[in-house]
């Protein structure tokens, strides 16, 4: 009886290693061609312990990330912490990120920028050959940028509005890229130390941080309605200079306007509403284009869903901005007129990043055109010393990714006029006068802004905003647009402002050396 | 007493002899990559001890099982290689003027072990001290129980450690063999009486009480591992091994079938209820969701596996030891995943057939024991060297969630080895026993 029942559970125990065995055959031979390539696998780490990995450089040739390898490990030492959060890291503990992440193929050499040898490479399972590249950024307007925000939180974006190259991109604060990239062990420790720093500096808070923006929105929505039709430059709202003291009642909910002293409320067109930043005045604006227009040229601005910088597989993410609450992706609704209303001069539920207030800048300084940002201008051939410059080797040239008309030449002109006066008229002097490039030894140009001060919860302090471009003259080319925020900096006029104006005139001059 | 050679044991033993110190002998040249006698010492070690109990086996007229010795042998060598090849200061002893590494240290807890077989193997003259005072072994075995529950030192997040000054052990794996001897007393004892009748509940046939009632006692207790001790692993152990003594005793699949479905649902209520079992759970179903964390063991061990592919990457050349600077528990639940690297899926299943081979000796002894306790006791000790390679090695491959049992023989841990050396001394006494009354050798 018992010897039956043994001899039934040997046939199950068999049943139950064979069981074992199918699941081990399944990893060690079925799956492991996919698990081989798996990033996180030490098989694949170990691999680029040892790889060369091609050099980055800035518009000028400055080495600003290369790899040596030593005693047989590949470190990579990054020149300049205003580069970080752009340029990211390649690390063996924690993978890669930003345009090390996007560029790995080309960097690496495991694909070459040319889609035809790249085939022939691959039929000939060549060798991976590590290829550097060029990014848009100069680097001496990089660093000045990153001196402006000093040791304040926040980030500045400055582009050509003809092409989409980004000229300089840094978020503060920030952190150094080296530890990560050596010894994975040391690597971890310098994680934990820079995670426990306050204000998180991994975050590139110019493409991930969503911020209100405040009065610099605007500039948007003064665009959408004269595109629109709904107003022109001239236009005026009769219960305006009334409603600046006494607040406009939507549906109930009475909306106020921020402190305008020393100047008094009077019956204003489009361009000193923008110059006093009268939130009355673009509630209206709001209300007369309407929900549906108001979401249609927001999505034409780019809002309401993920943006990019450079294209296709290369492309650098940059985190969505919104006019309403976030909704599977994409924008809700506007739930009544007062978020419409508010959302019109920047606040309610609408946020943005520093990337998307920049190319709103540059698309009302490129004739009403958004250029689509680019900051990898081209991939090179290895340089075996970096320091003497890139190679002259040019594998692939990358220009501007495309361009997308958003509103009118016309409806550009008359933005830019109001813009300008902002910053130079006799009201707007006395708000965002700081963003004048004349001020900073660039004379005989205009300059073309707008501040905000955008609200955050009660007792805490207000985003500092500022975008703008220059040249912006009437019949002048800008060269340059920006977005500049500083978190928590008070108003845009104090902080952002003259930080933006100090960046484009920088630029300008060192443009013309 | 007549002298029988056992010359099966040692022709099987012969290779092992060569082959194991070769073993050490390529995974140090592959490490330092030069011959050196660094190893030699293990060397020596290893055949001394193998050699010896073969010969102390013999002088002592030893009828038991000829192919035990050699199996524990081989499985075990192969423990000592990869132990040997992986960094020596992962664990060790340093005491009585001692500094012992890690594969050092096993192999004295391998002499030991042999030497504490030996003395079951011969010394257990007749099995009336198992027998006749199970309850006692019981009562002791759960006198245990509780004091690991009490006073246990946590590991890994489960509470499974005792500290006896400067000895550190771990009562389950002895709590397992106390288990065993009580249920195969308790049932070999019943059996008679209980011949096929059961209880009927309507249409479900329910075992009887007195099989009912320890069933449902040992269920609460495996109920209280999991929850007190954290320890799904030894839990799902001690459940597996009474199931399986309960149906070779009966040969009824329902009684299985209920105890399986009884342990399911209580792993539900497990699962709902505490927040290790869930992670556990999550963590088997999807380790990518987080492979830096939590999953980092599950996948690391996957990756570890697929590298090794069919024939391995070769004695010491495995990444999985070095992931991560130390792998966690590389040197005890991960031991599998880390020669399956090494030796590949030729080397895993050789290692799972070397288990298998000795299951189905044990089983042999077992149909051969001359009496139902005898029997039921060698099927309970075979099951759970059998189960516990099956839990830990399916938890390895992510079958079953993972948990920290050891894999019997290979595993370092002085508690694991002493405690399978004495289940192999209990199976050669009982194979000699019965060997004896028949009057031919097995």
């Amino acid at each position: 009886m018992i010897a039956i029942n043994i001899r039934r559970l040997g046939v199950y125990l068999l049943l139950s290693f064979a069981i074992v065995s199918v699941g081990l055959s399944y990893w060690q031979v079925v799956d492991a061609q996919a698990l081989a390539s798996r990033p996180d696998n030490p098989q694949v780490v170990q691999a680029r312990r040892t790889a060369l990995r091609g050099t980055i450089f800035d518009a000028q040739g400055k080495v600003l990330a290369s790899t040596t390898v030593t005693d047989g490990l590949a470190r990579r030492a990054y020149a300049d912490p205003a580069f970080s959060h752009v340029i990211g890291y390649a690390s063996l503990r924690f993978g890669t990120t930003a345009l090390e992440r996007a560029w790995d193929d080309i960097l690496s050499g495991r694909a070459d920028p040319n889609p035809l040898r790249d085939l022939v490479n691959d039929i000939l399972a060549r060798k991976p050959q590590p290829k550097d590249i060029t990014l848009t950024i100069d680097q001496r307007l990089q660093d000045f940028a990153a001196r402006q925000l000093g040791d304040r939180v926040g980030a500045v974006v400055a582009l050509d509005p003809r092409t989409g190259a980004i000229l300089a991109m840094t978020s503060t604060p920030t952190f150094d890229a080296t530890p990560f990239s050596g010894d994975p062990g040391s690597a971890a420790g310098a994680m934990d130390e820079i995670t426990s720093r306050k204000n998180n500096p991994l975050v590139d808070r110019a493409r991930q941080g969503q911020y209100p923006p405040g009065s610099t929105m605007k500039v948007f929505t003064a665009a959408a309605a004269l595109d629109a039709g709904v107003i022109t430059p001239g236009t005026t709202f009769e219960d305006q200079p009334k409603q600046e003291t006494d607040g406009f009642v939507v549906d109930g909910f009475r909306i106020t306007e921020h402190d305008l002293s020393p100047v008094k409320p009077a019956l204003w067109p489009l361009s000193e509403a923008l110059q006093v930043s009268s939130n009355i005045f673009f509630a209206h604006v709001g209300l007369e284009l309407g929900a549906d227009d108001f979401l249609q040229y927001a999505k034409r601005f780019g809002f309401c869903e993920p943006a990019h910088i450079g294209s296709g597989s290369h492309a650098l993410g940059v985190d969505p901005s919104y006019v309403t609450r976030p909704q599977d992706g994409d924008c809700s609704p506007f739930s009544d007129r007062v978020e419409l209303a508010s959302a019109a001069f920047g606040q309610a539920q609408v946020v943005a990043t520093p990337v998307q207030m920049a190319l709103i800048a540059a698309a009302i300084a490129n004739d009403g055109t958004m250029p689509h940002p680019y900051v990898v201008r081209d991939a090179r051939g290895h340089a075996a010393k970096p320091a003497n410059g890139p190679s002259k080797t040019v594998l692939e040239r990358y220009g501007s990714p495309g361009e997308t008309r958003v509103v009118s030449s016309q409806t550009a002109r008359e933005v830019r006029a109001a813009m300008v006066d902002a910053v130079e008229g006799k009201l707007g002097r006395l708000y965002a006068g700081a963003g004048d490039v004349s001020r900073y030894g660039v004379g005989g140009v205009h300059t073309a802004g707008k501040t905000g001060t955008a609200q955050r919860g009660e007792g805490q302090a207000p985003h500092s905003w500022f975008i703008g471009f220059a040249p912006g003259g009437e019949n002048e080319t800008p060269r340059i647009a920006v977005a500049v925020l500083v978190e928590g900096g008070g108003s845009g006029a104090g902080l952002a402002a003259p930080i933006g104006g100090r960046v484009m005139a920088e630029w300008l001059r060192l443009e013309g050396e | 007493m007549r002298l029988t050679w056992r010359s099966l044991e040692l022709r099987m033993l012969l290779p092992l002899l060569v082959l194991v110190p070769l073993g050490f002998v390529l995974t140090h040249i592959a490490e330092v990559e030069k011959l050196d006698p660094g190893p030699l010492g293990l060397a020596i070690g290893y055949v001394a001890i193998m050699l010896g109990a073969h010969v102390v086996l013999t002088l002592s007229g030893h009828r038991g099982d000829q192919l035990l010795l050699p199996l524990v042998g081989t499985i075990g060598g192969i423990g000592l290689i990869m132990l040997n090849r992986l960094p020596q200061d992962l664990a060790g002893t340093s005491a009585l003027g001692l500094s012992l590494g890690m594969a050092q240290t096993q192999l004295l807890w391998f002499g030991i072990s042999v030497v504490a077989m030996l003395v079951v193997a011969i010394g257990l003259r007749d099995d009336g001290i198992l027998r006749h005072y199970k309850y006692t072994w019981a009562a002791g075995g759960a006198a245990l129980l509780a004091i690991t529950f009490l006073f246990g030192t946590e590991l890994y997040g489960a509470r499974l450690w005792l500290n006896i000054g400067p000895v550190q052990f771990q009562p389950g794996e002895f709590i397992k063999i106390v288990l065993v001897i009580f249920i195969a007393g308790y049932l070999a004892e019943n059996r008679a009486l209980l011949s096929g009748a059961s209880l009927r509940i309507g249409p479900v046939s329910v075992p009887p009480l007195p099989y009912l009632l320890p069933m449902l006692a040992i269920f609460v207790i495996v109920m209280l591992i999991v929850v007190v001790s954290k320890d799904l692993g030894t839990a799902l152990l001690y459940f597996g091994i009474f199931l399986t003594m309960l149906f070779v005793a009966t040969g009824r699949r329902s009684y299985v079938l209920i105890g399986l479905l009884l342990f399911v649902a209580g792993s539900f209520v497990a699962y709902e209820l505490f927040n290790h079992v869930r992670l556990r759970v999550d963590v088997w179903l999807n380790p990518f969701a987080d492979p830096s964390g939590a999953g980092y063991q599950t996948v690391h061990a996957i990756y570890a596996f697929g590298r090794g592919g069919l024939f391995g990457e070769g004695l010491g050349q495995g990444l999985l030891p070095g992931v991560g600077g130390n792998f966690p528990a590389i040197q005890t639940d991960f031991i599998f995943a880390a020669a399956a690297e090494e030796l590949g899926l030729v080397g895993a299943f050789a290692l799972l057939s070397l288990a298998l081979l000795l299951v189905f000796r044990g089983l042999r002894i077992a149909m051969l024991a001359h009496d139902d306790f005898s029997a039921m006791l060698a099927v309970g000790l075979t099951i759970s060297l059998g189960l516990q390679t099956l839990i830990i090695v399916a938890g390895n491959a992510k079958l079953i969630p993972l948990t920290g049992v050891t894999f019997p023989f290979v595993s370092y841990g002085g508690s694991s080895l002493l405690a399978s050396f004495l289940v192999i001394g209990l199976l050669l006494s009982i194979s000699h026993r019965s060997a004896l009354s028949s009057g031919a050798g097995a």
